[in-house]
């Protein structure tokens, strides 16, 4: 058979002649798979992170109250809203991630505006969320707003300082992911409005980078329940 | 290259991933609305067990996993070996979560004990620096 040097998927007909070779089983092409088995390894990081934030808060005997610790809201200094501004920051971080699917959406549609219009809202998603973030560690580490917060050796709240150490590591990690994920969808982005995937046939690195971003919005999840919720 | 899909698939996927943005929305507004009962109605004095709250943070937390993953990252649509391939190691996290946490809440437990015998902790660190230490009873045993 001969050999298949596009990267754009390959579609054996069905799934069982598919393992005798030649095409891919899984019907994805090999950057996608690999994209995929990243996302797996990283999932375990952030699993082993969140696992051990568990762990360390089931062995303390006292541990803050996150209605008290994120009450905070920018704007309306000195108001008790709890969980409000992680609400906001949640519903961003989901609507970044609807933005970049229409933007994959619109790839397989070879709409080349469509790409870069909803590509361009996802990247003004993702540094809100950015810009949130920054502010809330920032009112946190300072104590500006209701004069508690906490840093990687103290905190207001009479919780162990592994408190403080777990939210920053933590947020920190997923907040270096979003920067890093922000980073590609301008490149992305950019290269669309060049006209870069047009001439290539396919638009499978926006699908790419777009299965990415929304793993980064899927960890936001469990970063949410852990820290917000529970 | 001719468009990946056609114009009755695309209107179709479009449609599904806008449900699954209102599904996400509603169950994190479903979850802060009753993160907030809880607070002010529910057991504004912080007495009661949050076993059930926090069953159904999980649960919610779940299913906006399920919408993310199926929907956006468009698992439900690939091939189930795809599927399987990406999904069945996550398997291995149950026990990693399980055994953890039982692990941490032994450590509390563990750190009861100590507090509640406060001399003998005391009398042991003495007895131990003294055999431990590189000058306490050298003479004695030579």
């Amino acid at each position: 058979m001969a050999t298949v040097h596009t990267t754009s998927p390959i579609n054996p007909t069905t799934e069982a002649e598919a393992w005798d070779g030649g095409g891919s089983p899984f019907n994805v092409s090999y950057g996608k798979l690999m994209m995929w088995y990243f996302l797996v390894s990283d999932a375990f990081t952030f699993s082993a992170l969140l696992i051990s934030y568990g762990t360390i808060r089931a062995s303390s005997q006292v541990w803050a109250d996150p209605n008290h610790v994120f009450n905070a809201m920018p704007f309306l200094h000195g108001w008790d809203a709890p969980l409000g501004f992680v609400s906001i920051m949640t519903f961003i971080l989901i609507l970044s991630s609807v933005f970049v699917v229409r933007a994959v959406q619109e790839g397989h549609m070879m709409n080349k505006k469509g790409v870069v219009f909803w590509m361009f809202l996802g990247i003004l998603g993702g540094a809100a969320f950015l810009g949130c973030q920054a502010w809330e560690w920032h009112h946190l580490i300072t104590g500006y707003e209701h004069g508690h917060g906490m840093t990687l050796y103290s905190n207001t709240f009479g919780a162990p300082n592994s408190f403080g150490q777990l939210f920053f590591l933590i947020t920190g990690f997923h907040g270096f992911h979003v920067l890093s994920g922000v980073v590609f969808n301008i490149i992305v982005c950019v290269q669309a409005a060049m006209g870069v995937y047009e001439r290539r046939g396919h638009y499978e690195m926006v699908e790419k980078i777009g299965l990415y971003w929304h793993f980064v919005d899927l960890v936001w999840v469990f970063v949410f329940l852990a820290f917000y919720l529970l | 290259m001719a468009h990946s899909l056609d114009h009755e698939t695309y209107k179709q996927q479009v449609r599904s991933v806008w449900v699954a943005t209102v599904w996400l929305s509603v169950i994190t507004v479903v979850e802060v609305v009753a993160a907030l009962l809880w607070l002010y109605v529910i057991d504004p004095e912080g007495k009661m067990s949050k076993l059930l709250l926090n069953g159904f943070f999980i649960v919610a937390s779940l299913l906006k996993a399920y919408f993310i993953v199926g929907e956006f990252m468009h698992v439900r649509y690939e091939r189930r070996a795809l599927a399987l391939t990406i999904l069945v190691p996550l398997v291995f996290l149950i026990w990693f979560l399980i055994a953890f946490v039982w692990e941490g809440a032994e450590w509390q437990n563990n750190r009861k004990v100590w507090n509640a015998l406060p001399d003998i902790p005391a009398a042991h660190q003495h007895h131990d620096a003294g055999h431990g230490g590189d000058h306490g009873h050298d003479g004695g045993k030579h």
